[in-house]
């Protein structure tokens, strides 16, 4: 997991001025995002259930999991998507799929 | 002839019974004066006076009688999304309180009928992207308004009698920093004091001063580096990755016009400089004014003393907690103020420690805090990887930010501790200096057991100035709402399976328990109408201590609603 993470971080994304995040075109380091945004609510970086469900070996299909982290769920996760692009969040799904027991 | 006027007493007795509701609430003006008189009727900020005990000296519910306590009325308030979590306020024979959303309500306090209601619009496009969201922590009042803050940046002053909006002011750039006000506003010398949300967002943790007449803005003090002084505490500009904020009412000290106010954690919560914490790691310094007690001119907002608590926080254990228990002892004036790591530090009215002691079994984050200087000593400052032992207590806090309360009858102090604990693993970050992604942890962590066994909860009675413990009594699972104690000699706890429990202020025997169908996270009071007193207090489960609940216990977490709540109020049958 950690390898294809170290992968996808080819460059860290340089965080929007504008009023409103708008989102950047960078790859982004998941790896980084679960440790500093997603990994309050789903504990041991997504390989338990906290908060959030556990993502790793999820059974929700990519379709899912795109909408969620776009829109959130009120009350339970936030609106992720003015913040990344379609490509980022593609790159969330990797991260997802590629959980292994630490 | 005789039964007559017996048959048109009741509606007549009725109308002035109205009448004299409606009037009182029309003639009196809740003013500085009056919440720091702190009328026994009434419950008017909310700490319930300026003194922050939560305590109501009202007794005609009492030990003897606690047994015949029913309730009296409820009210829905809808969209609970993650639960009720504020603090009703009692003036005049009308409650005043708050929901999620900031939706506020205005109700007859024997009754329960709705007097008015007040729904601000937000901007739910920016609600959805917020992680502590969307509930409310309460309102205040003062010159015939009540206050309200919002998740858009917006305070918001209503008609007290009305509910009609007198003035709103946007004080804070939601948009930009994603963060808004959760927190109940304190009103205080012609002032209206609220805090931002910030702990874990780029930001500098903005606490306001607001003409309360007008709505203009006064005073904007930065928790983040706000003096020269502070800003050489950030090494290597990282007071841009900010954090702070006051998003806790604290009190006012008359005496000397001083707002007593608790700071947030600086960002990222969690850092990887290990022991170099002063030159090396995301944020080398101690960071002030974070995780720490600040004195503020009521007028200016000028600093005028503060204590950091926890230099350079490197656990997320805060001080936001906004209670600070006012008290005489043996000539000597002092504040009390329970820090997030479940250490209680007590002061003199200029914030120079007098003694630490800790509510806790399970901690160890430090060795100790000195008594007499409040220095940590050994504390475990982390370098990124897995931390061997896991951190004691857990994220969610040794103690809530909710309040315990001071029974000035038993000189009791009445604080719920908990014991739990968390795995972790620190990760080194990318400065994050713009709001995109929202927070700024440095860590993967997971709920772990203590070393003492199984996690807990308990309500301890103690000494406030010593810490010395008289009893105790321990729950399954943390409770996390405030408790009330009554001139009744009784202590009130909400607890999270949503049972209501009555203690014996004295030695903390059970006298009743009711159930109020989901969990509390919230506030709880006692006031009077017409020479009735009633309790009451909000249930509703939901938000970042409560989330975990279900996963971590299970049993009747798995099914208790997330986005459910109601106001609940007692009185004897």
């Amino acid at each position: 997991m950690r390898t294809i993470a170290a992968a996808l971080a080819c460059a860290v994304p340089a965080f929007a001025q504008s009023a409103a995040p708008t989102p950047q075109a960078e790859p982004l380091d998941v790896q980084q995002l679960f440790a500093s945004t997603c990994g309050w609510c789903h504990s041991d970086a997504g390989r338990v259930a906290g908060k959030g469900p556990q993502l790793m070996d999820t059974q929700r299909s990519d379709d899912f999991l795109r909408n969620r982290i776009k829109v959130g769920k009120p009350g339970a996760m936030p609106a992720f998507g003015e913040a990344f692009t379609d490509a980022q969040i593609d790159a969330i799904i990797v991260y997802i799929r590629a959980l292994k027991p630490d | 002839m005789m039964k007559q006027p017996k048959r048109l007493a009741a509606p007549i007795a009725l109308a002035i019974t109205t009448t004299l509701v409606a009037s009182a609430a029309l003639a009196q003006t809740v003013d500085t004066a009056r919440i720091e008189a702190g009328g026994q009727n009434d419950w008017l900020t909310y700490h319930g006076s300026y003194k922050s005990y939560h305590y109501s000296p009202l007794a005609q519910i009492n030990a003897g009688n606690v047994a015949n306590l029913g309730v009296a009325w409820i009210h829905i308030p809808g969209r609970s999304t993650r639960g009720l979590q504020s603090m009703p306020l009692a003036a005049d024979g009308v409650l005043y309180y708050s929901g999620s959303y900031s939706r506020v309500f205005a109700l007859n306090g024997a009754t329960g009928e709705v007097i008015w209601s007040y729904f601000p619009e937000l901007d739910e496009a920016l609600v959805a992207r917020q992680t502590h969201s969307p509930y409310n922590r309460g309102v205040a009042i003062g010159e015939g308004k009540v206050f309200v803050g919002t998740m858009d940046g917006r305070l918001i002053a209503l008609d007290m009698k009305t509910g009609k909006l007198a003035w709103e002011t946007k004080l804070l750039d939601s948009q930009k920093l994603t963060v808004g006000f959760t927190g109940a506003p304190l009103y205080a010398n012609g002032n209206v004091v609220i805090g931002a949300q910030g702990g874990e967002w780029p930001g500098r943790g903005p606490i306001f001063g607001v003409n309360a007449a007008s709505g203009a803005k006064k005073w904007e003090f930065l928790t983040v580096a706000g003096t020269e002084e502070a800003q050489k505490t950030w090494g290597n500009d990282s007071w841009r990755t900010g954090g702070g904020g006051g998003w806790m009412p604290g009190t006012y000290d008359s005496e000397t016009s001083t707002i007593w106010w608790g700071t947030a954690n600086p960002a990222p919560l969690y850092d990887w400089s290990g022991g170099d914490w002063k030159t090396q790691g995301a944020r080398p310094g101690d960071n002030l004014y974070t995780s720490s007690v600040i004195g503020l001119d009521v007028d200016s907002g000028k600093l005028k003393f503060y204590h950091q608590e926890l230099p350079h926080d490197a656990w997320d254990f805060d001080s936001a907690v906004g209670e600070f228990l006012m008290l005489d002892r043996d000539g000597k004036k002092l504040t009390v103020h329970p820090n997030k790591s479940g250490y209680i530090f007590v002061y003199d009215r200029e914030a120079k420690v007098q003694n630490v002691w800790r509510i806790t079994e399970n901690s160890n984050f430090v060795k100790n805090i000195d008594p007499k200087t409040g220095e940590l000593i050994g504390r475990r400052d982390f370098t990124a990887g897995k931390v061997a032992e896991p951190l004691c207590p857990h994220i969610s806090g040794g103690v809530s930010w909710n309040s315990g309360s001071y029974n000035p009858k038993t000189g009791l102090y009445y604080k719920l501790g908990q014991e739990w604990c968390m795995t972790l693993d620190i990760v080194k970050t990318t400065p994050v200096v713009a709001p995109q992604a929202q927070l700024n942890i440095g860590a993967n962590f997971t709920i772990a057991k203590p070393p003492s066994g199984e996690i807990y909860g308990h309500l301890d009675a103690r000494d406030p100035v010593t810490g010395a413990k008289k009893w105790e009594v321990r729950f399954p699972e943390p409770p996390l709402a405030s408790v009330l104690s009554t001139g009744g000699n009784l202590v009130f706890v909400p607890d999270s399976r949503g049972t209501v429990h009555a203690y014996d202020a004295e030695n903390g025997t059970e006298l009743w328990n009711h159930s109020d169908g989901t969990g509390h996270q919230g506030g709880i009071i006692s006031y009077s109408v017409n020479g009735k007193q009633y309790i009451a207090i909000t249930a509703g489960f939901g938000g970042m201590a409560a989330d975990d609940y279900a996963p971590t216990f299970g049993g009747v977490y798995k099914s208790m609603p997330r986005d459910d709540g109601a106001l609940i109020v007692y009185s004897l049958k």
